[in-house]
C-alpha cells in the first residue's frame, strides 16, 4: 500500500544524478536469519539493498536447523491453529505464503552451496542435541538427517564419537541420555589426527581441518575400525564436519566407515548456523546486496512518519544512510536488539522504538527457570500493524516505511515456541 | 542510545559467544594464537597495571580488527589487544627488530633519495636477507618495497618551483570556471535537484561543512593553471555555490596526508591523488607531517607513537582549525589519525579530536562529493574487470566500501570483490620471522581469489597489502586512486 505512495516520490529525477551505489531502495539493519532473508528477498525483487549490522547475527549461536513450531506432528497445521487463536502473533500477521516463500529462498540458497536442507513444514523431525535430548525441528541439513529419531529407532547400534580436545561435547553424556530414551547408543573418543595444530580445537578450527582430505581420511579409518568392532550402523559426530564442503566430508566419512554419519549441533559457535548464514550472505552478494558489518546504528531521523536517514557509528564521525524502505531485523533480547535502559524501560536499540512488554519489570521472570509458560519478558518486542510497521504505545504507526522482522517482533516467544527460524524467514520474506 | 561501549568498559559486554574466535584469521591458521575472546576480553581480567603480564600470546594478534567487525556486542577486542601488547613492551622493552621496523619514516628517509638504487640492491642480496632473517628476525622472503630516488615531497617541492602544481597558485582554474558557468545555465533541473539535496545536507554537520568550506587561506598568487587539461565530456556536478569548482575566485584548500609509503616508495599514489583532487578544483596542500604512528602502536611502542601523533597534530592543527579537511590515500594512516591514535593511546585533547574530525580517507571524501552531486563524471570508459580487496584497516573505518561506490561510476569498469578478511601482512606483522608463515597462510584465500580472477592487475588501498598481494601472487597491484586518475585521463606519473 505505501509502495504506491512511494512510487510518486521524485525517484525518477533523482535517478538522473543517481549515485549508482550510494542510494538504496532498502536498508536492512541486522545480519541474522531475518535480516539476511529480507535482504535476499528484496534484492530478488529488483531492489538495491544495503545490509547494515553490528556484527554477525544469532545464526552463529543457533542449531543450524529450521524450527517452525514446537508441535508433535504437523507444524504447518499447528501454525494455522496458532494464527487463528492469536491474531497478533507474527505468523498470523504474515500468513502461510510468506513462510513458504522464505523457506524456499533459504533452501535454494543452501542448495546452491551444495548444502541442501531437507524435511518439510508438514512434518516434525526430532534430532539429538549435544545433551542427548531430542529436539523438534522441521528442516535440517543433509548432514544431520541420519540422526532423526525415527531413523535411529529403526536402525541398529549407534555410536556417538567426539574428540577430547573439543570442549563442550561429551559423547558419554549424549550416549547415556540416548540410552535412557531407548536408543542403543555407545560412545567413544577419537584420536585427533596429526596436524600443525596442537591445541585450541574450536568448532571452527576442526571444521577447517575436516576440509582436508588427509585429516578426514584419518578420522574415517578410526570410525571404520569402530564399526568393524561394534557393528554400528550410524555414527553421531559433533557438527564440525567442514564449513564449506560439509556434505562432501560426510559422504567421504560414510564411504570409508561403512556407517551412516550424522552431525549433532554443538554449543556456540555453531558451525551449521554459520553455514546457513554463509549461504544467505553468498546469495545476497551475488544478487548485488552490499553488506556492511561492524556498524552500529545509533539513531534515525525522518518526518511525517517516514524514516529518511539513519546514522551509524564509524571512525571519527557518524556515517549517514538514506533509503526509501527500511527493514529492522535487530533481534530480540537474546540477539541484542532489545535492551533495558537504566531507568528500567525496554527499548529497541537501533532506532529507539518503544517495546511492547506484557508485564511490569517485577513480573519479567517466572519464579521457575523452566516454567512451561516461559518468562514473560521473552514475549517483549515491537508491536506492529498487519504490514509489520512499528506502532507506538498508543497503537499509532510510527514509520510507514519501516518493517520489523524476526525476533524483534512482539507477541511471540520464538525460543519457547520453537519458531525462531520460521518467524525469521517468514517475516523477512514478507513484501512491504 | 545504541553506542558501542567505550574501550575500558568493553570487556564487560562480552557474552563469550566466540563469534570473534571463529572469524579471527590468525586463530584459524595458527595455534600459537588462542583467539580474540581468549586474549582480549578474557585475559584482560588478569591484566593489572604493575603486575607481570600473565600471557604473551596476545603478541600474535595482527591487529586486523576482523574480530571487532563481527562481534555482536561491540567489544573493542583489537584495541584491548593493542594495549595488552604495549603492556608487555612497557614491561620488557621493545626488541631491536620491532624498534626498527616500527620506524617506517626513518627507514624511508634512509632508503629513498639518490642512494635508493644502492639500498634496493643491497637489501635484495641473499646474504643481507639471510643476516636480516637470522640476526634481526625479518623474514628473508618478506616483501620489501623498492625505495625511490625521487620522494613524493621532493616532487611536490619541484612542482612548486616550476609552478605547475596547484600548491602556490591555487586554482584560478579559469577554463574550468567557464565550463561550469555554461553548465549552470544548461542544467536547471539539476539545480533544483540540488536544492533538495541541500536541505538534506544540512543535517550532515561536519560532512557538509567540509565539502563547502570556502578558502580561508591567504589568496593564492596567480599563475595560469596548467595542471589538468579540460576534458571533453562535460562534468555532471552542479554549479552549486558550495562546489569547489564553482566560479569562486579561488579554490578550496585541502590537505593531503601522504604517509611514509607514498613518500619513500610509491610517490605515484600521491601524484594520482593530487591529480584527482586538483581535477575537482581543490588546492592541495602538503604541509610537513610525519609517520601516523600506526607501526609504533602495533609494535607496542606507545611512547614513540604518542610523540608521532602529537607532532602530526601540531603540524596539521592550523589547517583543521580553518576547517580544511585532511585526506589520505593510506587507509591505515587515516584510520590512525581518526581513531586508533586517540583511542588506543588515550589522547583525547580538543586538538586531537579536531584533527580526527577533519580526517578522511580519500575515497570516503570523494564519495561525499558524489553524494553531494559534486564528483566529476568526465570518465573515459574502461572496459575492464578487476579484483579489488578492501583492506581490513579500511573496513575498520566502518564506512562501507567507498572505493566500490566511487569506482563503479566509471562506465565499463567491473570490480570483483575479494571475499577475504585480511591479506595477512597487517603492516609490519607479516615481515617478522616468526609470523611470516602465519601471514602467508592468512592471506591464502585472498591470493587464491586473485589468481583465479586471471587478472594481471589487482586493486587495494593499503600499501603493505599491495606488496603482500604482489609478493604472493606475482600479480601487479595499484591503489584505486591510480585507476580513478586514469579514468579521468589525468597524467600523474613522474616524467
Ligand atoms: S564476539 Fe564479542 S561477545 Fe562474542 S566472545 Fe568475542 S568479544 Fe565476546
Ligand atoms: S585483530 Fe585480527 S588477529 Fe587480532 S584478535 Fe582480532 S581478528 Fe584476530
Amino acid at each position: 500500500m505505501f509502495r504506491c505512495f512511494l512510487a510518486g516520490r521524485p525517484t525518477k529525477n533523482r535517478a538522473k544524478i543517481a549515485q549508482k551505489n550510494m542510494e538504496y531502495d532498502t536498508i536492512v539493519i541486522g545480519a541474522g536469519l531475518a535480516g539476511l532473508t529480507a535482504a535476499n528477498a528484496r534484492a530478488a525483487r529488483g531492489e538495491r539493498v544495503l545490509l547494515l549490522a553490528k556484527g554477525h547475527g544469532a545464526c552463529q549461536w543457533a542449531s543450524g536447523c529450521v524450527d517452525l513450531l514446537d508441535a508433535p506432528e504437523h507444524p504447518l497445521a499447528a501454525i494455522a491453529q496458532l494464527a487463528a487463536k492469536h491474531p497478533l502473533h507474527p505468523y498470523a500477521r504474515v500468513g502461510p505464503a510468506a513462510l513458504h516463500g522464505g523457506l524456499k529462498l533459504l533452501q535454494s540458497a543452501c542448495s546452491k552451496m551444495g548444502y541442501p536442507l531437507v524435511g518439510s513444514p508438514t512434518q516434525t523431525l526430532r534430532l539429538p542435541t549435544a545433551l542427548g535430548a531430542l529436539r523438534p525441528t522441521s528442516l535440517v541439513p543433509l548432514t544431520m538427517v541420519a540422526g532423526e529419531a525415527r531413523q535411529l529407532a529403526a536402525g541398529g547400534p549407534l555410536l556417538i564419537a567426539g574428540f577430547r580436545a573439543l570442549r563442550d561435547f561429551f559423547p558419554p553424556l549424549i550416549a547415556a541420555n540416548l540410552r535412557t530414551q531407548g536408543f542403543p547408543a555407545t560412545s567413544c573418543y577419537l584420536t585427533m589426527p596429526n596436524s600443525e595444530r596442537q591445541r585450541d580445537f574450536t568448532p571452527m578450527n576442526l571444521a577447517h581441518l575436516f576440509e582436508r582430505p588427509a585429516f578426514r581420511e584419518n578420522v574415517a579409518q578410526q570410525l571404520r575400525a569402530h564399526v568393524r568392532q561394534g557393528g554400528y550402523t550410524r555414527i553421531g559426530l559433533p557438527a564440525v564436519l567442514g564449513l564449506h564442503h560439509a556434505v562432501t566430508v560426510v559422504q567421504a566419512l560414510q564411504q570409508t566407515s561403512n556407517a551412516l554419519i550424522f552431525e549433532i549441533p554443538t554449543p556456540p559457535t555453531s558451525i551449521p548456523g554459520m553455514r546457513l548464514a554463509h549461504a544467505l550472505e553468498q546469495a545476497a552478494r551475488q544478487a548485488g546486496v552490499h553488506i556492511q558489518l561492524g556498524s552500529w546504528v545509533v539513531r534515525g531521523s525522518g518526518s511525517q512518519k517516514r524514516l529518511e536517514t539513519i546514522y551509524s557509528a564509524a571512525a571519527a564521525r557518524e556515517q549517514r544512510h538514506h533509503a526509501q524502505h527500511w527493514v529492522l531485523a535487530t533481534g530480540g533480547i537474546l540477539g541484542g536488539g532489545i535492551r533495558r535502559e537504566p531507568q528500567g524501560a525496554l527499548r529497541e536499540t537501533a532506532l529507539g522504538l518503544p517495546v511492547h512488554s506484557p508485564s511490569q519489570a517485577n513480573e519479567w521472570f517466572h519464579p521457575h527457570l523452566f516454567a512451561p509458560g516461559g518468562h514473560p519478558i521473552f514475549q517483549a518486542g515491537i508491536a506492529t500493524d498487519q504490514h509489520l510497521r512499528p506502532l507506538d504505545a498508543a497503537g499509532q504507526i510510527m514509520y510507514t516505511n519501516v518493517m520489523i522482522v524476526g525476533s524483534a517482533l512482539a507477541h511471540c516467544d520464538p525460543l519457547r515456541e520453537g519458531c525462531r527460524e520460521g518467524i525469521a524467514v517468514a517475516t523477512g520474506y514478507k513484501e512491504s | 542510545m545504541n553506542h558501542p561501549p567505550p574501550l575500558n568498559q568493553g570487556l564487560d559486554q562480552c557474552i563469550k559467544c566466540n563469534i570473534c574466535t571463529s572469524a579471527c584469521p590468525v586463530a584459524a591458521v595458527s595455534d600459537r594464537f588462542p583467539g580474540p575472546k581468549y586474549v582480549g576480553p578474557q585475559a584482560q581480567r588478569f591484566r593489572r597495571e604493575g603486575q607481570p603480564v600473565p600471557d604473551d600470546s596476545v603478541d600474535y594478534c595482527s591487529g586486523c580488527r576482523v574480530c571487532n567487525e563481527v562481534c555482536p556486542t561491540g567489544v573493542p577486542i583489537a584495541q584491548l589487544n593493542a594495549r595488552a601488547r604495549a603492556q608487555i613492551v612497557a614491561e620488557r622493552g621493545v626488541p631491536l627488530r620491532n624498534w626498527l621496523i616500527a620506524r617506517t619514516d626513518m627507514i624511508g628517509r634512509l632508503s629513498a633519495g639518490p642512494q635508493a638504487p644502492l639500498v634496493n640492491f643491497v637489501l635484495r642480496l641473499a646474504p643481507t636477507r639471510w643476516l636480516a632473517h637470522y640476526i634481526l628476525g625479518i623474514h628473508r622472503h618478506a616483501p620489501l618495497p623498492l625505495a625511490r630516488r625521487h620522494t613524493f615531497r621532493a616532487w611536490v617541492a619541484e612542482r612548486r618551483v616550476q609552478g605547475t602544481g596547484n600548491r602556490e597558485q591555487g586554482t584560478g582554474n579559469r577554463e574550468q570556471g567557464t565550463e561550469n558557468r555554461e553548465q549552470g545555465t544548461e542544467n536547471r533541473e539539476q539545480r533544483t535537484e540540488n536544492r533538495e539535496q541541500g536541505t538534506e545536507n544540512r543535517e550532515q554537520g561536519t560532512e557538509k561543512s567540509v565539502l563547502s568550506s570556502p578558502s580561508r587561506l591567504t589568496p593564492p598568487t596567480s599563475t595560469p593553471p596548467t595542471s589538468t587539461p579540460p576534458t571533453s565530456t562535460p562534468p555532471t556536478f552542479s554549479p552549486h555555490a558550495s562546489s569547489p569548482h564553482a566560479s569562486s575566485p579561488h579554490a578550496s584548500p585541502i590537505v593531503y596526508f601522504h604517509g611514509c609509503a607514498t613518500q619513500a616508495y610509491e610517490p605515484h599514489v600521491g601524484q594520482a591523488a593530487l591529480a584527482v583532487l586538483e581535477h575537482h578544483g581543490y588546492e592541495v596542500l602538503v604541509p610537513p607531517q610525519n609517520c601516523c604512528g600506526l607501526p609504533l602502536i602495533s609494535n607496542g611502542d606507545f611512547v614513540a607513537a604518542r610523540r608521532a601523533h602529537l607532532t602530526n597534530v601540531r603540524h596539521l592543527l592550523a589547517y583543521v582549525r580553518q576547517g580544511i579537511p585532511v585526506v589520505g590515500t593510506s587507509t591505515s594512516c587515516t584510520l590512525t589519525l581518526k581513531e586508533e591514535a586517540p583511542e588506543i593511546l588515550g589522547l583525547h585533547s580538543a586538538d586531537v579530536q579536531l584533527l580526527a574530525a577533519h580526517t578522511y580517507d580519500l575515497f570516503e571524501f570523494l564519495r561525499l562529493l558524489a553524494e553531494a552531486g559534486q564528483l566529476r563524471r568526465d570518465f573515459r570508459p574502461m572496459a575492464r574487470q578487476l579484483p579489488y580487496h578492501i583492506p581490513c584497516q579500511y573496513r575498520a573505518h566502518r564506512i562501507g566500501q567507498p572505493v566500490v561506490d566511487v569506482l563503479s561510476l566509471i562506465p565499463g569498469l567491473q570490480l570483483s570483490l575479494s571475499p577475504a578478511a585480511c591479506c595477512g601482512i597487517a603492516g609490519t606483522y607479516g615481515i617478522k620471522r616468526e609470523k611470516y608463515a602465519i601471514a602467508m597462510a592468512v592471506g591464502q584465500p585472498l591470493f587464491n581469489f586473485i589468481r583465479q580472477s586471471g587478472s594481471d592487475l589487482a586493486l587495494c588501498d593499503s600499501e603493505t597489502c599491495r606488496w603482500q598481494i604482489s609478493h604472493a601472487t606475482g600479480v601487479a597491484t595499484k591503489h584505486p586512486i591510480e585507476l580513478l586518475a586514469e579514468a579521468y585521463n589525468l597524467s600523474y606519473y613522474q616524467s
